[in-house]
């Protein structure tokens, strides 16, 4: 570990001396590298650190008082080279540092009979792999192509991800729903890939889009960690009080639940591929699309928990020995139904609205029967007692309303500085619903119709030196979100920005869907300098 | 300074009112003329003389010229509009009409009104076509003129203190094209006027968002308008009310882009006059050089050229501006100045623009665009953009498309 601090230092100051070497260094390479490196080539990236605090102390099974949540420190170099018309080439790193927080990793190692030590997820960063690497040519004028480990986006909407699930979102970067924390960008997890664009009529951007990543190449447990089964934004997982909670026991005088032990399970390199195709055209003032998206889908919130083999015990025969069983978290190849539009309601309601859907045809959902057979809270259900799982067919959509508007008693010194103000509402629809789809770890009950809403309002104060941003999530069943934040850019140096913003959850439940994490209310501070 | 604005208004009330406009135009002619009898090359103005370019320049302006700033005048610089371009105008003008709301008919090409009679009373609307459809070329590149080939923008705020932004853009006009081929259309675009592609490229975190404008001809349809936002890499479309929202941190918006940018049948015009003004044609530095924390030139020379007064007011009632008067050089049909004044009458914003020499492929010389600020005098800020352009590069449609909006990374340039 050690040895890669050190390799990061290094990689650090090799950075900053090459941005600040003297202009006449340059020369060395000859003229004609000078006038390249000038003319076709551009550096820049940020160094950022954030640093969070838990708010809460707890609650009685609560027992860590650990309150320093991160202090991490990223460096991002990002290298532009623009060859010609036809071919471009983009090249990043990141490379971040957590420091171990001595609280957090001791109770993460602690052994709390009958749990299991946990793993510590802190997010690093330290391999010389690109973070992004796209070459991009441009075979005819209609033809671009996008090669190498890249991103790629699609949806309509704003902080919350729905039919943006081609690149895995990292459950170890950044706290749920705090798009003012870090953006959707920046959690994304590149993948090695091709993207292609044909422009059939620029005029109505009818356009053509294929993509295929030959597979998911992550070693580290980055995805599954948003799946509250102990992992890092769980509430406490040092307690691991949420484990075990949609099996009943089925072995008679044993402790009522089952520990499950858990593991990721990827397919192997060369079967996880991604193939996807949509079309987009502009219809006067509605653009819309349809596409389709096949293959390996490893997104935090569609895995389920597949039992392998039946429950054992975890320890000598005898009453209160608990119940082990073992458990793959997976997520089958699957199938996106996709569509996307935006259209621009002009007078009197000066508003763009925009949607999405993602049809998933035969979604795979843990299922238990309620109450469990012996009386406690869960059973095996009858029909899927063999897999827990059950299949159905799901619609999610989102619609989204985005409207400036004019406040002027509230900007005094700029009346045209408008507030963006956003709302989105999300539904996902499960046909065929069945009692006792449940999520695993919380043994929610997830219902046929499932809905939620966030709104965003920001704007800029002071000649856009202050950014004040709320981000609210709210679930009708009760549970909450709030990501309020304020960032600072100096008038003297648009490279600086500082950000505080909170994290905030409720709700009346607090292991429901948005209260999940309450009891990680936090507060950041990040300060970020561009170069 | 309210005092002053008033009695000004109160002028242009009374200019609605015919024999009093008419004594007015020929009073305010007389002045500016005699003003301009005066100036000579190698003269200095300064707080000693302000009189001697009252209603030359800006408002602003003057009263900083009253304050202590000093300059000198030079020999004017005269350009021409490319032979193609005057060929156009000499085939096509003859048909040209205005409709019954004022859209343009029968446009192919060139300057739609080469003749401006002044008691016209639709000579206000003729020649706000003229200046939406002066030579900008078939198509340029913003900042294409530039040693880094982006356009440079400083944000000013009262105190002095100063950030930088730096963008492109790229124009298409994809009829009424003169130089390249196909002309005088693109097929396919025979109903769009103008499309432009702005990448944002300086400080890194806002380096890559851009906007896709696609300005339709009919004249009820309003634009389009997308926004890439790299923290989302997502499209997203924006309403038109956008337009007016202050392009923070700068004072612009959408329509101050090179002076007024809004869609010409949703607003009325009226000729208010011609009279003589101080520019720069020939601006020796691009960026020009300023005192950090001033808008002003420090040491650039000014010039006096011949100009149309023309008041613009939204057909709109909640438009932003209720009031912008705009000075267009006779010659180029470019804008040289812009005043904007709030609902309350106070005069609000002042724009001025220098202007260089731009050599074409074929070595014809025009004029470009070259630094350029804009002021905001109620809340003290302002900005100052240097913008020079690459013209008839022959931009392709398909770099105005979601494709490349979705390809572009940051600090790079869009192929």
């Amino acid at each position: 570990m050690r040895v890669g601090r050190t390799v990061f230092l290094i990689a650090v100051l090799m950075m900053v001396s090459v941005k600040t070497a003297p202009v006449r260094a340059a020369s060395i390479l000859g003229d004609d590298w000078e006038k390249f490196f000038r003319d076709k080539v551009s550096f820049a990236g940020y160094l950022e650190n954030v640093t969070g605090l838990s708010i809460a102390a707890g609650d009685s099974k609560f027992t860590t008082g650990n309150r320093f949540i991160m202090n991490r420190l990223t460096f991002q170099p990002e290298f532009n080279v623009d060859f010609n018309e036809q071919l471009r080439f983009f090249i990043s790193w990141r490379f971040a540092k957590e420091p171990r927080y001595n609280k957090e990793a001791k109770d993460r190692r602690r052994s709390t009979p009958p749990f299991p030590p946990l793993d510590n997820t802190f997010y690093d960063e330290d391999s010389f792999k690109p973070w992004e690497m796209v070459i991009d040519v441009k075979p005819t004028d209609r033809l671009k192509l996008r090669w190498g480990r890249q991103f790629i986006s699609w949806g309509e909407t704003d902080g919350v991800r729905l039919l943006d699930v081609i690149n895995p979102q990292d459950g170890t970067f950044p706290p749920p729903l705090t798009p003012n924390l870090f953006n959707l960008d920046e959690t994304r997890i590149p993948s090695w890939g091709l993207r292609s664009f044909y422009t059939f009529n620029p005029a109505t951007n009818t356009t053509l889009e294929l993509i295929a990543m030959p597979g998911f190449d992550e070693e580290k447990k980055r995805v599954d960690e948003y799946a509250p089964i102990a992992a890092r934004w769980t509430p406490h997982p040092e307690t691991r009080i949420r484990l075990g909670r949609l099996f009943a026991d089925p072995i008679a005088g044993n402790l009522p639940v089952v520990i499950p032990l858990a593991s990721s399970e990827f397919p192997d390199a060369g079967d996880n591929w991604k193939l996807g195709g949509r079309i987009t055209h502009t219809f006067g003032r509605l653009s819309a699309g349809i596409g389709y998206i096949w293959g390996y889908n490893p997104q935090a919130g569609d895995m389920v928990f597949k039992k392998v083999g039946a429950p054992f015990l975890l320890g000598p025969p005898g009453p209160g020995t608990p119940t082990g069983v073992r458990l793959k978290l997976i997520n089958d190849r699957t199938s996106i139904y996709a569509a996307h539009f935006n259209y621009s309601l002009e007078e009197p309601w000066k508003t763009a609205v925009r949607g999405e859907l993602a049809f998933y045809p035969s979604k795979p959902y843990n299922i238990s029967q309620y109450p469990g057979s012996t009386g406690l809270k869960a059973g095996p259900h009858p029909k899927y007692s063999n897999t827990d799982i059950t299949e159905k067919n799901t619609l999610r959509y989102a619609l989204g309303f985005d409207r400036p508007t004019l406040i002027p008693f509230l900007h005094p010194d700029d009346p045209w500085r408008a507030f963006n103000l956003s709302l989105q509402i999300f539904q996902s629809i499960i046909f065929d619903h069945e009692d006792g789809i449940r999520a695993f770890a919380s043994a929610e009950k997830i219902h046929k119709v499932s809905t939620s809403l966030t709104f965003r309002i920001g704007t800029g104060y002071l000649g856009d030196t202050i950014f004040p941003d709320v981000f609210v999530a709210y679930d009708p069943l009760g549970y909450w979100s709030a990501n309020p934040a304020v960032s600072y850019v100096p008038s003297w140096n648009e490279k600086i920005r500082f950000t505080l913003t909170a994290a905030l959850y409720g709700g009346r439940n607090k292991f429901g869907s948005l209260g999940v994490f309450s009891e990680k209310d936090s507060v950041f501070l990040k300060m970020r300098y561009q170069f | 300074m309210r005092l002053k604005n008033a009695v000004y208004n109160r002028l242009f009330v009374c200019l609605e009112n015919g024999a009093l406009a008419a004594f007015l135009s020929l009073f305010l002619a007389a002045q500016a003329r005699a003003a301009e009898a005066e100036l000579r090359p190698g003269d200095t103005i300064g707080p000693h003389n302000w009189e001697r370019v009252k209603e030359m320049v800006g408002e602003n302006l003057l009263s900083r010229i009253k304050q202590g700033y000093t300059f000198k005048i030079k020999a004017p610089t005269r350009y021409q509009p490319p032979r193609e371009y005057v060929e156009a105008t000499k085939k096509h003008a003859p048909a040209v009409r205005l409709g019954p709301d004022g859209e343009l008919l029968n446009h192919v090409a060139g300057l739609p009104f080469p003749q401006i009679d002044p008691r016209d009373p639709q000579a206000g609307q003729k020649v706000a076509w003229n200046f939406y459809w002066r030579w900008q070329g078939d198509d340029f590149k913003g900042g294409g003129g530039t040693e880094t080939g982006k356009m440079i923008r400083y944000a000013i705020e009262k105190d002095g203190s100063e950030r930088r932004y730096d963008f492109y853009s790229y124009f298409l006009f994809p009829r009424t094209r003169v130089t390249l081929e196909p002309k005088p259309v693109i097929p396919g675009y025979e109903n769009i006027d103008s499309i432009q592609l702005r990448v944002d490229s300086y400080p890194r975190d806002s380096a890559g968002a851009t906007t896709l404008e696609i300005r339709y001809s009919e004249p009820k349809r309003p634009d389009d308008l997308y926004l890439y936002i790299p923290s989302l890499r997502r499209i997203r479309r924006l309403t038109t009310t956008q337009r007016c929202q202050t392009l923070a941190p700068s004072e612009f918006n959408l329509d101050d882009i090179d002076f007024f940018r809004g869609k010409i049948t949703d607003f009325n015009y009226k000729l208010v006059g011609e009279k003589k003004v101080l520019t720069n044609y020939a601006q020796e530095r691009v960026p020009y050089n300023r005192k950090k924390g001033d808008y002003l030139p420090a040491d650039e020379q000014w010039e006096v050229q011949d100009v149309y007064i023309l008041e613009i007011t939204p057909k709109d009632p909640d438009y932003c501006y209720p009031k912008r008067v705009m000075w267009i050089d006779k010659a180029a049909w470019e804008a040289t100045w812009a005043m904007v004044w709030d609902r309350k009458g106070d005069y609000w914003k002042e724009l001025a623009l220098f202007r260089i020499p731009g050599k074409l492929a074929d070595g014809q010389v025009v004029w470009q665009q070259g630094t350029g600020y804009i002021i905001n005098v109620q809340n003290g800020r302002s900005t100052v953009i240097s913008a020079s352009r690459k013209f008839n590069i022959g931009l392709s449609p398909s770099l105005f498309t979601f494709g490349t909006m979705q390809t572009i990374t940051r600090q790079g340039e869009v192929n």
